[in-house]
């Protein structure tokens, strides 16, 4: 017969409590044979924003969404503000969990012209990109990607871009055509 | 006032949209710093100093 060995921390002084659930019926929790750590919601992150005002973007520069409004951030690793806060640069997603991360985005675009891109920037570099060319009548480019973030110091950025050969102006007060997430899908 | 983009694209005519998507990457971090010069990889031409950029 294998041995369940529950270990404690010698340099620890909390106490870690298996709670069961207010129930009259038997459950069994199996373990994998595998080694690593066991991932609840408490070490987990996840976020989604999106952007409540209009924005200007430049031609032909990546330039990051500003996602002001979070939907929720249950770690409190996004910063949806211009400035860099707690170390997390400005819109960005500084998780303090690593692990592998999934990531979905979009805006909206009615350029005349040029292409239009959505990209995930990790640590202010281009990791995962998507390009169209211009619609007019209008779209919505998507971009959506699998990252590993250390926990430490990774951080994601979604950067929009347009290339119609003038400022572009994104359009307000639309949540559902400007926004940035990302979850734990699983540990490091 | 002229953005970033079009300053690069007066000093050198000869860019193409596509050199922006590529070799050069103009960025915008919207930490109140305005447009900067990310990457300049461009085969021939020489990153723009501040001054002519000024």
């Amino acid at each position: 017969m294998s041995i369940v060995t529950v270990q404690g921390n010698a340099s620890g002084t909390g106490t870690l409590t298996i709670a069961s659930p207010n129930t009259d019926s038997n459950y069994t929790l199996n373990l994998p044979a595998a080694t690593g750590t066991v991932m609840v919601s408490g070490n987990m992150p996840a976020f989604s924003a999106y952007a409540s005002a209009a924005q200007s973007v430049a031609n032909n520069t990546y330039t990051i969404l500003n996602a002001n409004i979070e939907l929720f951030d249950t770690a409190s690793c996004y910063n949806n503000t211009g400035s860099t806060v707690g170390g997390i640069p400005a819109y960005s997603f500084l998780p303090s969990v690593a692990g592998y991360y999934q990531v979905n985005a979009a805006w909206y675009s009615a350029t005349p012209s040029g292409q239009i891109s959505s990209s995930i920037f990790k640590n202010g570099v281009a990791y995962q990109l998507i390009a169209s060319s211009f619609s007019s009548v209008g779209q919505v480019l998507g971009v959506n990607c699998l990252v590993y973030l250390n926990g430490s110091s990774d951080y994601i950025g979604f950067y929009i871009y347009q290339g119609q050969g003038s400022t572009y102006a994104t359009l307000a007060s639309r949540p559902d055509l400007y926004y940035f997430a990302a979850s734990m899908v699983r540990g490091a | 006032m002229m953005t970033l983009y079009e300053k690069i694209k007066a000093l050198y005519p000869s860019l193409q949209d596509a050199d922006f998507m590529d070799t050069i990457r103009l960025q915008n971090d919207s930490d109140g710093k305005g447009d900067y010069i990310a990457k300049w990889e461009h085969p021939t031409l020489p990153k723009p100093t501040e001054e002519q950029l000024a």
